[in-house]
């Protein structure tokens, strides 16, 4: 073929029609665009990052008892995505307008990412008129709420609860039912000092690890990151009471320094016994202790976290992933419905707690036979529902803001300072929050 | 008169085909180099004049990310850290992938092709596998090195990757284990180019090992540490796999890096127009460095 510049200049056209016409092809195929569906076959699209919640709503698409009587009948199609990537493809989905799912599940520490520049607003669907008629009788929805509106729903209470080792409990002399930390540290200090053997841990690896460790007695304790305005309230003297107790608890050795709570040195901590009791969510007994150390079955028990002497409750929260739906598709209302019929009615609850233990946000259930009555195993038949039950009615309310990625930056290096003893934890909250409004001047 | 005239033209018609066919030969790369260069290094500073988070339209907020990042503690530290990891690669790195090279390339050594692979074998392995063996084994509580130490000096109560001190030398002898072999194997190839007779006349003349790696062995691998020397660099200043595999960027942000502090904000906060501000400083900090070096190491210059 003859080369010259016309027919350069045509060959280059005919490529860029081409690239465009694929382009406009490839949005044409787009099936989540268009008007909505209002009954049939709906092929709902979810994301997330726990294989767990891909089984139970695959299984859920076919359970008659869930999904019978409704107008949509379901499949669902699941993509795994590490949990920091569910946030930024979903943003880079809507950006680029390619197909977006139906259904995304939302790691609570990441949930933040979503809650500036009206990103929640823009991608998710209002979940409030779901929530409303629920009252408070339908816990942690606030962690995903957004100017008064809720915009996902919690799959897991994720209560914490203290795990021990009731057989090295017996053996250390340590009685099961100490009522206030400042106690239980007392006697887990003598404890480290006889056997060197800890009656908890806190995290010193990275900021997410350590933070989320702090958070945890602190909405224990009574006190917050956060108010339901998305203002930091992490300045307080409960915040200062807690960093101080769990300074001393490493000092005195009552507490093991860990970096990562599901790695390897924590796994040699519970396999050797140094470590004989945590403070964890219900999900560690699963991705923790069973995961870990399975031929511990039958030693360990649970029972409700030991008060502060100066307030709070028996119970906290860490961790918990929900799903949003995204609005404005093909499958949205279908989404809503599937959704609904999942995690607000008593059989969906049921449901996900015999799928993958995760615990019911309906208070409520908590007190029926159906939970109950259930005994775990590796807790030694304990009915676990006793402990539960106490723990979400006690269980703090927690708030997040925008700001959490940059605060858990800027306080994780001096909360890990203090608990190494090198600052007090005044000064380490104090620096960290400083550092916090330099970076977040508006909020 | 019509022959001469279609003469003419298909003359012509040659002639400008002669004209446009180099350059249609070398468009590809122009194409390209437009395409997936040009057009994301100016989208990326136009971006960086901008506040956007990803979804609706960036507002232009002129040079305010720049002034915010030059303000921004968090910016300074990483730059720190990045310029330690990049000394440390020049003045150990480089060194130590030099000194094995020349103990590979002795003559009479046994099991040459063994050492060889054994050296290069870090380079190939998974960066995730690799975090996990050094998490284990600088592990403050049960790590592995910490048990040889309390073994072998009964002290090992070091937190390795929990002091910020600490931690820092972790992700550097982490850059020394990954990366010597790698460099080792470039060494290793320079200096079996090196024709053996210059040894010998220095040998005859008198030099001794030492004085022959000095006056013949260095200068003979100009080339090739300069290459070495200007990749090292280029490529520690973006350092990003090693610190945020194996500790987050912590303690705190005593270990990250530029393109971690890059990708923090990008990624994980959606500050994307701050983000890009910071990778046009990074670029122009590692385009400036990299002119500097090769004019230092003299790539590219004719003996």
């Amino acid at each position: 073929m003859e080369l010259n510049r016309r027919h350069l200049l045509r060959l280059m056209g005919a490529a860029g029609a081409g690239a465009s016409g694929l382009g406009a092809l490839a949005a044409c195929s787009s099936p989540t665009q268009g008007p909505p569906l209002e009954s049939g076959h709906a092929a709902l699209s979810l994301w997330t990052h726990d294989p767990g919640y891909a089984t139970f709503f695959t299984d859920a698409a076919s359970d008659e008892a869930l999904v019978g009587g409704s107008n949509w009948t379901y499949s669902v199609e699941v993509t795994s995505l590490a949990p920091p990537d569910v946030i930024a493809r979903l943003v880079s989905q809507a950006v680029a307008q390619r197909p977006l799912p139906d259904l995304a599940g939302l790691e609570i520490g990441q949930f933040p990412r979503m809650m500036g520049s009206d990103i929640a607003e823009n991608l998710l669907h209002d979940l409030t008129p779901l929530t409303e008629p629920f009252g408070d009788r339908l816990l942690k929805t606030q962690p995903y709420t957004i100017d008064g509106k809720v915009y996902a729903l919690e799959s897991d209470n994720s209560v914490s609860v203290m795990y021990y080792r009731a057989d090295l409990f017996e053996e250390l002399g340590i009685p099961e039912d100490v009522e206030t930390w400042e106690e239980l540290l007392d006697i887990g200090a003598q404890v480290a000092a006889d056997t060197g053997q800890a009656i908890g841990m806190v995290s010193d690896g990275d900021n997410t690890a350590i933070v989320q460790g702090f958070t945890q007695m602190l909405l224990q304790r009574g006190g917050g990151l956060y108010d339901a305005d998305g203002n930091l309230t992490l300045l307080s003297d409960e915040a200062v009471e807690v960093l101080e107790l769990m300074a001393e608890g490493v000092s005195t050795g009552a507490f093991l320094s860990l970096a990562d709570p599901y790695g390897s040195a924590t796994a040699a901590a519970l396999k050797g016994g140094g470590l004989t009791a945590t403070v964890m969510p219900n999900w560690y007994k699963v991705y923790g202790l069973e995961a870990n150390v399975p031929d511990q079955a039958g030693l360990w028990r649970a029972r409700n976290i030991p008060r502060f002497a100066g307030g709070g409750s028996v119970s906290s929260t860490m961790g918990g992933t929900a799903f949003g739906v995204v609005k404005d598709q093909v499958l949205t209302d279908a989404a809503l419905d599937f959704l609904e019929r999942c995690y607000l009615t008593p059989e969906g609850q049921l449901a996900r707690y015999h799928a993958g233990a995760y615990l019911p946000t309906l208070a409520d259930l908590y007190e029926t036979p159906e939970f109950q009555n259930i005994t775990d195993p590796y807790l030694g038949d304990q009915r676990i529902f006793e402990v539960y039950s106490v723990a979400a009615e006690e269980l703090p309310v927690y708030y997040q803001g925008a700001g959490l990625v940059v605060l858990r930056d800027t306080i994780g290096g001096p909360i890990l300072r203090a608990l190494k003893g090198e600052i007090g934890a005044e000064e380490a909250l104090t620096e960290g929050v400083s550092a916090y409004e330099r970076q977040v001047p508006e909020q | 008169m019509s022959a001469t005239t279609t003469t003419t033209r298909t003359g012509r018609r040659s002639s400008g085909q002669r004209q446009w066919a180099p350059y249609a030969f070398i468009s590809p790369f122009f194409l390209l180099f437009t395409v997936f260069m040009l057009v994301p290094i100016g989208a990326g500073f136009y971006l960086s004049l901008t506040e956007w988070a990803g979804l609706g339209t960036p507002d232009f907020i002129g040079f305010d990310n720049y002034a915010r990042l030059f303000q921004d503690p968090s910016f300074g530290t990483s730059l720190l850290n990045t310029a330690f990891y990049t000394v440390f690669a020049l003045a150990v790195v480089l060194p130590a992938s030099l000194l094995i090279a020349q103990a590979l390339n002795a003559r009479g050594l046994k099991l040459r092709d063994f050492f060889r692979l054994v050296y290069f074998m870090p380079v190939v392995l998974s960066p995730i596998i690799i975090a996990l063996i050094f998490g284990l084994i600088f592990d403050g509580e049960y790590g592995l090195f910490n048990a040889v130490l309390e073994a072998l000096f009964g002290f090992g109560g070091i937190s390795w990757l929990t002091d910020p001190l600490w931690a820092r030398i972790v992700v550097v002898v982490l850059v020394l284990w990954r990366w010597t072999g790698f460099l080792t194997m470039f060494f290793l190839a320079g200096l079996q180019n090196i024709p053996r007779e210059l040894h010998e006349a220095a040998e005859v003349d008198g030099a001794g090992p030492v004085r022959r790696f000095f006056s013949v062995t260095l200068p003979q691998l100009g080339p090739v540490t300069a290459f070495i020397a200007v990749t090292m660099l280029v490529n520690t200043a973006q350092i990003f796999e090693e610190p945020f595999l194996l500790t987050q960027g912590g303690p705190g942000e005593s270990t990250m890096s530029v393109s971690m502090f890059i990708y923090r904000a990008g990624f994980q906060r959606f500050e994307l127009g701050y983000a890009a501000a910071a990778g046009v400083v990074m670029f122009l900090i590692v385009f400036a460095l990299g002119r500097l070096s090769i004019s230092a190491f003299g790539v590219g210059r004719t003996r």
